[in-house]
C-alpha cells in the first residue's frame, strides 16, 4: 500500500513558506489558483481584521507541519528548513478544468470519503438532478461560500446550508465525484455509456472485505486543509439528496499519507514515509492516470478506494529492523535498504555476504516497484484514519488507500501480488473496497456527468 | 380511524415511480443554449401564447448570482414562468409570491438541467419574484387588469378545513387511548401478567400517534420546569429522562414492572391508576387544542424526528422492545397530519405531495418487512440483535421521508 510507482528518483523540493500558486509546474492539467473570492466566508472577517488575506498566510498558515519536521531531523531532509505550510485562503476552481480537482491537487491535510447507494426509487431524472445539484453546490463550496441561505428570510423555512463552515476559509477544498458500476446497470438506461473498464473489482488474495464497507453507486472525496470544511461539504451534499441516494460507508481521513508533486513525503501510521516514488511528472499523469480517447470520460480516470485496518499495537511491538525489512526502507530517512537517502534508487539485485537479497523480495517496495511490474505506476492519494478503539480496546486505525489510474487492472495486478506475498500482510487487513469512474470536470453552466443524459 | 390512511396509500401505488425533480411536473421544454447573461426585461406585458402569458426567468452568474425575468409585467390570467439556470450555482429555487405567500414555484434548480416551468393564474396587483440565493433575492412583478373569479375555494380554505378535521381526529385518538388505558388498569388490578402486557401494547399506539400535539403539555398552575404538572412526563417519561424529584410514572413505569421484573405489585397498580387519571386529564386538554396548518406540518416532521431519534435506536421501549409498534404509530400520526393538509398542499406543490406519498410508501415497505404476527405489537422485538440487522434500512427510509417533509411547514404557513 505504500511505495513504489515511479521509475526514477525525484528530488522533492520543500514547499515555500507561503505557497499561493505552488502547483505542479508545467502541467496542462494543473489547477491554477485564484485569489479567494470577495464574498467568501473568510471575507466576513476581512472588515474586522483589515488584513485577512495576509494574516491568513502568516498567522494561520504555519500550523501543521512544523513539529513533524523538527522531529524528522534537519539533516535527513532535502531542504528541511522549508515548512509544509497551509494557506487556508486558497481556493481551487471547479468549472472549466481538464480534470476534476482532488486527483492531481497536492493532497490537503484532511479528507472525508463517503460512498452512497442510489435508492430503489431513484430514476434517471433524479440521478440527473443529483449530479446537477451536487455540481452547483460544489462550485459554491470550493469558493468558501455556503450552498444557499443559512438563515432563511421566510418564517418556518429550513436553511439550505447547515452553517458550520460559515466564516471558515476555502482551505483548498476539493470535491471529487465518482460513479460506481451500479450507475450503469439496467436501472437508468445508461448501459451504453458505461466507462469501458468500469467493473466491480475481483476478489483479491488476503481480502477480508466487509459488505458494509464495500462497493457503492457514488463516491465523494472531500479534501481540505481544514477538517470542518471537508466535513461540512460531505454533510451538505448528503442531506440534499436523501431520497435519491443513501449513505453507504465513510472514512474520516485525518492526515495525508501520500505525497503530491512538490510536497515532502508524509508518513503512514506505521511511521514509514509513503509515496516517495508516487506518480508526479506530467508524462506519468498522461501515461498512467488520465483517460484519453475515452468518449465522455476523456480527461477522467478510475478511483479505487480501500479501507485498510492496521494492527497497530502488534506493529509497534515489532523490532524496527524487522519493520524495515518488511518495507524495504529505513524508518527515519526512508532510504531503500540498498541506499543512503530517501530518493536513492533501490537495487533489488544487491545481495549481502550470505547471498540473501538486501531488499527482501517479498518486501513491500520490491513487490510494487515499477521495475518489477513492467513499468506500471498508479497515483496514490491516501489518508490516515482512525475509528477510535475496537471492541478489544485496541487502536482502530489504518490507511484509507485511494488510488487513481486509467487502467483499474494496474491496481488489481499490484494488489494481487501484495495480497499473496507482502510481508506487511501480517499487520494489515483490507476490510473495505470500491471502484468508481471519475468523469472530467464540467464546463461552466454544466454539471458532472451531464454527457450521460445527452 | 384510518380514513385518510387508505386514501394516501391508494395514491402511493400510482406515483411510486415518480420522484420530485426539477422536471417532474413541468411542461416539457428543451434546454436553451447557454447565453452569457440574462437579457434585460422588455417593456410592456409578457406575450401570450394559447391564452397563457409567457415569462422567462433566467439565472446567471456574472460575479454574483442573478435572477432575471424577460418581462416584469403581464396581463391578469394564467401566466407560465419558465425557469432556466444557466450558471447560478447558489440559486436552487424560484417562487412567485404575494407578500410572503407562495403562489407557485420551481425547486431543484441547478446549472445544466433543462428549463422547467410552473403556471399560476393571477389577478391584477403587485407580486414578488423570489429567487432563493440570488442577489437581490426579490424583485417586483406586476399584473395588470383583472382575472376571472377563482372557480373553487382558495388554498387557505382547503388547509383550514383539513386542520379542523385533524383536530377532531386527535380527540378521537385520545378518547380511544382513555379506553385502552382503563383496560390496562383493569388487567393490572386483576394481577394477570399476560393480559396486562397485551393491554399495554394496545394502549401505547394511541399516544404515539398524537405525541407531537401533546408533548410537553403543562397543566394549568404548574411551572414549565416542574414535571409534576407535565402530562407528557407523567404519561411517557423514560428511564433516560427520569426526574428524581417526581420519580417513575406512566407507561414506562408499568412497562418496567411487566417486562423487567415480571411482577405486578402495589406500586404497579398505583402507576396504572395514575396513568388512567392523567390520560383523563389529557383528553380534556386535547379537546381544547386548536391548530394552524403549519402546526400539522411541524408535527408531522416532529413525529418522524421522534422515529429517527428514539424508536430506531430502541430507547423508547427499553423493556418490552415493542419499539417497532411505536414506530408504525408515529409514522401513522405523521401521515394523518400530512393527509389532512394534502388537498391544500396539492394546490401549492403537487410534485412535493407526490414525493412525500411515495416516501411514506417506502417507509411502510421497510417496516412491513419486520412484521411478525406472533410478537406483541405485530412486529419483531426490537432487541439489540435485531436493531443491528435492520436499523440502517429503516433509518435511511425515514431520512428519505424527512427530507421532503421538512419543506411543507413554510409552504402551508404562507398559503393564500
Amino acid at each position: 500500500m505504500t511505495e513504489e510507482s515511479n521509475g526514477l528518483p525525484q528530488f522533492v523540493a520543500p514547499e515555500p513558506a507561503s505557497r499561493p500558486g505552488s502547483e505542479p509546474s508545467g502541467g496542462s492539467g494543473s489547477e491554477p489558483t485564484r485569489p479567494a473570492p470577495s464574498v467568501s466566508r473568510r471575507g466576513l472577517f476581512a472588515g474586522a481584521a483589515g488584513t485577512a488575506v495576509a494574516g491568513a498566510a502568516v498567522g494561520v498558515g504555519v500550523t501543521a507541519g512544523v513539529m513533524g519536521h523538527q522531529e524528522r531531523g534537519a539533516a535527513s531532509q532535502p531542504g528541511a528548513s522549508g515548512t509544509d505550510t497551509v494557506d487556508l485562503t486558497r481556493s481551487l476552481p471547479f468549472y472549466d478544468q481538464a480534470h476534476q480537482a482532488g486527483i492531481r491537487t497536492p493532497p490537503q491535510r484532511h479528507c472525508v470519503y463517503m460512498t452512497f447507494n442510489l435508492t430503489k426509487d431513484a430514476t434517471r431524472q433524479s440521478l440527473q438532478v443529483l449530479l446537477a445539484r451536487w455540481s452547483a453546490a460544489i462550485s459554491q463550496l470550493v469558493q468558501g461560500k455556503p450552498i444557499g441561505p443559512i438563515e432563511p428570510s421566510r418564517p418556518d423555512a429550513v436553511g439550505t446550508d447547515t452553517g458550520e463552515a460559515n466564516g471558515l476559509a476555502p482551505a483548498s477544498l476539493t470535491i471529487t465525484v465518482g460513479l460506481g458500476p451500479g450507475v450503469f446497470d439496467d436501472r437508468f438506461g445508461l448501459e451504453s455509456k458505461r466507462p469501458a473498464l468500469l467493473a466491480e473489482l475481483p476478489r483479491i488474495p488476503s481480502d477480508v472485505l466487509q459488505p458494509e464497507l464495500t462497493g457503492g453507486d457514488l463516491s465523494i472525496q472531500a479534501c481540505a486543509d481544514d477538517p470542518q470544511v471537508a466535513y461540512h461539504a460531505v454533510r451538505n451534499l448528503a442531506r440534499m439528496v436523501t431520497s435519491t441516494a443513501q449513505t453507504h460507508w465513510v472514512v474520516l481521513g485525518f492526515g495525508r499519507a501520500s505525497a503530491g508533486p512538490g510536497q515532502e513525503t508524509p508518513r503512514n501510521l506505521m511511521g514509514f514515509k509513503d509515496g516517495t516514488r508516487n506518480v508526479s511528472t506530467e508524462a506519468d499523469y498522461e501515461q498512467f492516470v488520465w483517460l484519453k480517447d475515452a468518449d465522455w470520460m476523456t480527461g477522467g480516470t478510475y478511483q479505487v478506494a480501500r479501507k485498510i485496518m492496521m494492527t497497530i499495537e502488534t506493529w509497534d511491538f515489532d523490532r524496527t529492523s524487522d519493520q524495515q525489512q518488511i518495507f524495504g526502507r529505513t524508518k527515519h530517512e526512508g532510504a531503500p535498504l540498498t541506499g543512503q537517502k530517501e530518493f536513492d534508487v533501490p537495487d533489488f539485485t544487491l545481495r549481502a555476504d550470505g547471498g540473501q537479497h538486501v531488499i527482501d523480495q517479498s518486501s513491500h517496495i520490491a513487490l510494487v516497484a515499477p521495475e518489477n511490474n513492467a513499468g506500471v505506476k498508479i497515483l496514490r492519494r491516501s489518508y490516515n484514519f482512525t475509528d477510535g478503539l475496537n471492541a478489544q480496546g485496541l487502536l482502530d486505525a489504518g490507511l484509507l488507500f485511494l488510488s487513481y489510474q486509467n487502467v483499474p487492472q494496474h491496481f488489481v495486478d499490484l494488489q494481487n501480488k501484495l495480497g499473496r506475498f507482502d510481508l506487511l500482510n501480517e499487520y494489515i487487513r483490507h476490510v473495505g473496497s470500491a471502484i468508481f469512474a471519475v468523469p472530467p470536470a464540467p464546463r461552466s453552466g454544466r454539471y458532472i456527468g451531464q454527457e450521460l443524459f445527452e | 380511524m384510518s380514513r385518510k390512511f387508505r386514501g394516501v396509500a391508494g395514491v402511493a401505488v400510482a406515483v411510486l415511480a415518480l420522484s420530485t425533480t426539477a422536471c417532474a411536473s413541468s411542461a416539457p421544454t428543451t434546454a436553451t443554449s447557454a447565453t452569457a447573461s440574462a437579457p434585460a426585461a422588455a417593456g410592456g406585458n409578457a406575450p401570450v401564447t394559447n391564452g397563457v402569458a409567457q415569462v422567462k426567468v433566467t439565472l446567471t452568474n456574472d460575479g454574483g448570482d442573478k435572477c432575471a425575468a424577460d418581462y416584469t409585467t403581464a396581463a391578469a390570467g394564467p401566466i407560465t414562468f419558465t425557469v432556466e439556470n444557466i450558471s447560478a450555482s447558489a440559486i436552487t429555487e424560484v417562487e412567485l409570491q404575494s407578500e410572503l405567500k407562495i403562489l407557485g414555484e420551481k425547486e431543484n434548480l441547478a446549472p445544466g438541467l433543462p428549463a422547467s416551468s410552473f403556471t399560476v393564474t393571477l389577478d391584477g396587483g403587485r407580486y414578488t419574484l423570489y429567487c432563493l440565493g440570488a442577489t437581490p433575492e426579490t424583485q417586483a412583478f406586476t399584473v395588470t387588469g383583472q382575472a376571472a373569479a377563482a372557480p373553487s375555494g382558495s388554498t387557505a380554505t382547503l388547509l383550514n378545513s383539513g386542520v379542523k378535521e385533524y383536530a377532531t381526529w386527535v380527540v378521537g385518538q385520545a378518547e380511544e387511548m382513555q379506553t385502552a388505558v382503563t383496560n390496562l388498569r383493569t388487567a393490572i388490578d386483576s394481577g394477570d401478567l399476560a393480559k396486562s402486557k397485551t393491554a399495554y401494547v394496545n394502549a401505547r399506539t394511541f399516544y404515539e400517534k398524537i405525541e407531537s400535539d401533546v408533548e410537553g403539555f403543562v397543566m394549568p398552575g404548574f411551572k414549565v420546569d416542574d414535571n409534576k404538572g407535565n402530562l407528557d412526563y407523567l404519561i411517557d417519561m423514560r428511564a433516560s429522562n427520569l426526574d428524581e424529584k417526581v420519580g417513575w410514572s406512566g407507561f414506562h413505569a408499568v412497562e418496567r414492572d411487566l417486562w423487567k421484573s415480571g411482577r405486578i405489585n402495589d406500586a404497579t397498580k398505583k402507576y396504572a391508576a395514575d396513568l388512567d387519571a392523567n390520560v383523563a386529564k389529557l383528553v380534556v386538554v386535547v379537546r381544547t387544542l386548536t391548530y394552524k396548518p403549519e402546526d400539522l406540518a411541524n408535527g408531522a416532521a416532529a413525529l418522524l424526528e421522534e422515529v429517527q431519534s428514539n424508536k430506531i435506536t430502541g430507547e423508547e421501549e427499553e423493556f418490552s422492545h415493542i419499539d417497532l409498534s411505536d414506530f408504525a404509530a408515529n409514522v401513522e400520526g405523521s401521515r394523518q397530519a400530512f393527509a389532512y393538509l394534502q388537498p391544500g398542499l396539492e394546490k401549492i406543490d403537487a410534485a412535493l405531495v407526490k414525493n412525500i406519498v411515495a416516501q411514506f410508501a417506502n417507509v411502510d415497505a421497510a417496516v412491513s418487512k419486520l412484521r411478525d404476527s406472533a410478537s406483541p405489537g405485530g412486529y419483531i422485538p426490537w432487541t439489540e440483535q435485531n436493531r443491528a440487522k435492520h436499523r440502517k434500512a429503516l433509518s435511511q427510509a425515514v431520512l428519505g421521508l424527512q427530507e421532503p417533509m421538512q419543506k411543507i411547514a413554510e409552504k402551508v404557513a404562507t398559503a393564500q
